[in-house]
């Protein structure tokens, strides 16, 4: 692999590409470093500017917002209300697609993958609509609905990669011998996906929990801990909200190393089953 | 049925059918529907409401000059010519009666009017902000992608694995951070009394106001959506055999004919699932600009679809404006599935 960055570059272009590396990185995490660094600032607008002094005073602010919690607690609701959905769904549109073959399946995957290339707002506002036509009003589970709506299509997609490597002899083996279709689901096609529906569950989470914009379009009165933050964001600004970004930078970086090692596991042991 | 059918028997099979149509009718067509159907219609109140009050109140008016009209009448001395006088000033009333229950049913029950006027009324400023919305959209899909290929590019093939690992750590950290944060740590260095600001004044410019100009939404947002362009191309140039890209130096061509010849053309389905993404995320984006002008600068598209549904609360308008900017998404994709020609099924992977 080296070799070939070696000859990818010159010398000239080498100086230019790593200035380039260089450049790209800061640019992506100067503007964090300072959103962190405003956290510990003793000034009460968020600030690097004037500093006033280090302190820890803004996560006990934080810890006093009843707003916040809410929210958060709204936010878990949704997010758990969002897996129960989307897992479902996902699977059953996976199962549609790969199995059953009709002329119209293109059709049907277009419609099915098409909430993910549709602006969240609409997938929010058209939601919103649809549920008010039957009398139920914008809240906690309108906002549900509208993000199960594309989170399905990511679930469903995942499934799908992981069917498309089913072995179906297996399947038909045990129906052969005499199991019956619920048996087989549940003894090798459920097992099967197993490892799919944990990794599914905490997409699905985690796309739920950071949400914005399909979920500020179809929560009406009601508010999670991250529309909640957007609303501070324009009023009453205190390096509180750089403190909830300490906290998900933080969760972000455990969760983003944990992932990478993993990958480069998964990546290692395929090749040396390879080899 | 076929297959399906075959591995899940009947029962299963039928829930696996019914979930999918919860889905894809009740979640995924439905709602688009009801919005589209929405947006082509008014209720009638507004001008012709104000003019039925108009009429409806004239009509009393009239009403309390024909009761006089008829006092005077009952006034006089009994005889045929007064009691047709009375009879014949009844009828009026009685007529002038049924209209305004007429008029004052449909006061109460506005009338559902289909038309274009929803999208007739956007006029000019609304349009001139749509056409900002999808030409700065598409400035910042531009710019993606020139940022993005080289490192796409470079973790895929150039670094070596362990290199490329931590450069993947680097890309994906920021990208998982949430879009409001990532947003918020440019309004603190875009803010008047900001960052950015701070610098300029060590060197002696006087400050800029990034938020009041509407430049900040844009700097923001290509940082916000920027890294949905890294991962899918780099997904699809992983998957190029690197002997192509040896071979093709071995025969002597220069780096740009590489890129040309073969990375690019190899590339196509993920640049164009990032300037999709990209392209769809910038375009509906309503935190960035919600966040980063403050009510000060000129709106964001998405900005006047928000104010039509929740402070103005005119939907079928808001409905109308939604779907326009759902009909210049659609646009968008097929643009790009043409220009690198792919497929959907190359597009959602």
């Amino acid at each position: 692999m080296s070799s070939v960055s070696q000859t990818a570059f010159g010398q000239g272009s080498r100086i230019v590409f790593n200035i380039y590396m260089v450049i790209f990185f800061a640019y992506m995490f100067l503007p964090l470093i300072l959103m962190v660094a405003a956290g510990f600032n003793e000034f009460s607008t968020p600030s690097v500017t004037v500093w006033r002094g280090f302190t820890l005073k803004w996560f006990g602010v934080l810890a006093q917002d009843t707003r916040m919690w809410s929210g958060l607690i709204n936010s878990l609701i949704i997010a758990i209300a969002v897996i129960l959905v989307s897992l479902p769904l996902g699977l059953a549109g996976a199962f549609v697609i790969t199995r059953f073959d009709s002329r119209y399946n293109g059709l049907l995957y277009g419609i099915m993958v098409s909430p993910l290339l549709t602006p969240g707002i609409i997938l929010g506002i058209s939601t919103l609509i649809f549920w008010r036509e039957t009398g139920v009003s914008g809240g906690l589970f309108t906002a549900a609905m509208a993000q199960a709506t594309y989170i399905s299509s990511y679930t469903m997609l995942m499934f799908m990669a992981r069917l498309e490597r089913q072995d179906i002899t297996l399947e038909e083996a045990a129906m052969d011998l005499g199991a019956s279709h619920i048996q087989v689901f549940r003894r090798i096609t459920m097992p099967f996906l197993k490892p799919t529906i944990l990794t599914a569950s905490v997409i699905a989470f985690l796309q739920s929990f950071e949400n914005y914009n399909t979920t500020i379009f179809s929560i009406g009165g009601s508010h999670t801990l991250v529309t909640e933050i957007g609303s501070r964001m324009r009023f009453g600004l205190t390096p509180a909200v750089n403190v909830i970004g300490i906290i998900f930078v933080v969760i972000t970086i455990v969760s983003a190393a944990i992932y990478v090692i993993f990958r480069e596991r998964e990546k290692a042991r395929a090749a040396a089953v390879k080899g | 049925m076929n297959s399906l059918l075959r591995s899940f028997g009947p029962r299963m099979t039928t829930v696996i059918l019914l979930l999918s149509v919860v889905w894809v009718a009740g979640m995924i067509i439905g709602p688009q529907l009801i919005m589209v159907e929405q947006s082509f219609w008014y209720k009638d109140q507004g001008g012709e409401a104000a003019a039925n009050s108009v009429r409806i109140d004239r009509l009393y008016n009239d009403i309390d000059m024909l009761s006089f009209d008829k006092m005077d009448a009952e006034a006089l001395v009994p005889s045929q010519e007064r009691d047709a006088k009375i009879a014949g000033i009844e009828t009026v009333v009685a007529e002038k009666r049924v209209v305004i229950a007429e008029l004052e049913a449909r006061e109460i029950a506005p009338k559902k009017v289909y038309s274009l006027r929803n999208y007739t009324i956007m006029g000019r400023s609304h349009l001139a902000i749509f056409i900002k919305t999808i030409l700065a959209s598409v400035a910042v899909t531009f710019i993606a992608f020139v940022v993005c290929y080289p490192m796409a590019y470079t973790v895929a093939k150039l670094a070596t694995p362990g290199k490329a690992a931590i450069i993947m750590l680097g890309l994906i950290i920021p990208y998982a951070i949430n879009e409001l944060l990532r947003v918020f740590a440019w309004l603190m260095i875009l803010n008047y009394n900001g960052v950015a600001n701070y610098l300029l004044g060590l060197v002696g410019i006087d400050s800029v106001p990034f938020l009041e100009s509407g430049t900040g939404v844009f700097i923001a947002m290509v940082y916000a959506y920027i890294l949905f362009m890294v991962f899918p191309i780099y997904n699809t140039v992983e998957t190029l055999d690197t002997a192509q890209i040896e071979a093709a130096r071995d025969l002597g061509a220069p780096t740009w004919q590489i890129h040309r010849r073969v990375v690019l053309p190899h590339a196509k389905p993920g640049i164009a699932v990032g300037c999709i993404m990209t392209f769809m995320l910038s375009a509906g984006s309503y935190a960035v600009p919600y966040i980063m002008t403050r009510g000060t600068a000129e709106p964001w598209f998405t900005q006047l679809i928000y104010n039509k549904f929740f402070e103005s609360s005119n939907w079928n308008t808001g409905s109308a404006y939604a779907f326009t900017l759902l009909v210049a998404c659609i646009i968008f994709i097929f643009l790009m599935m043409r220009l690198f020609k792919v497929g959907i099924k190359d597009i959602a992977k």
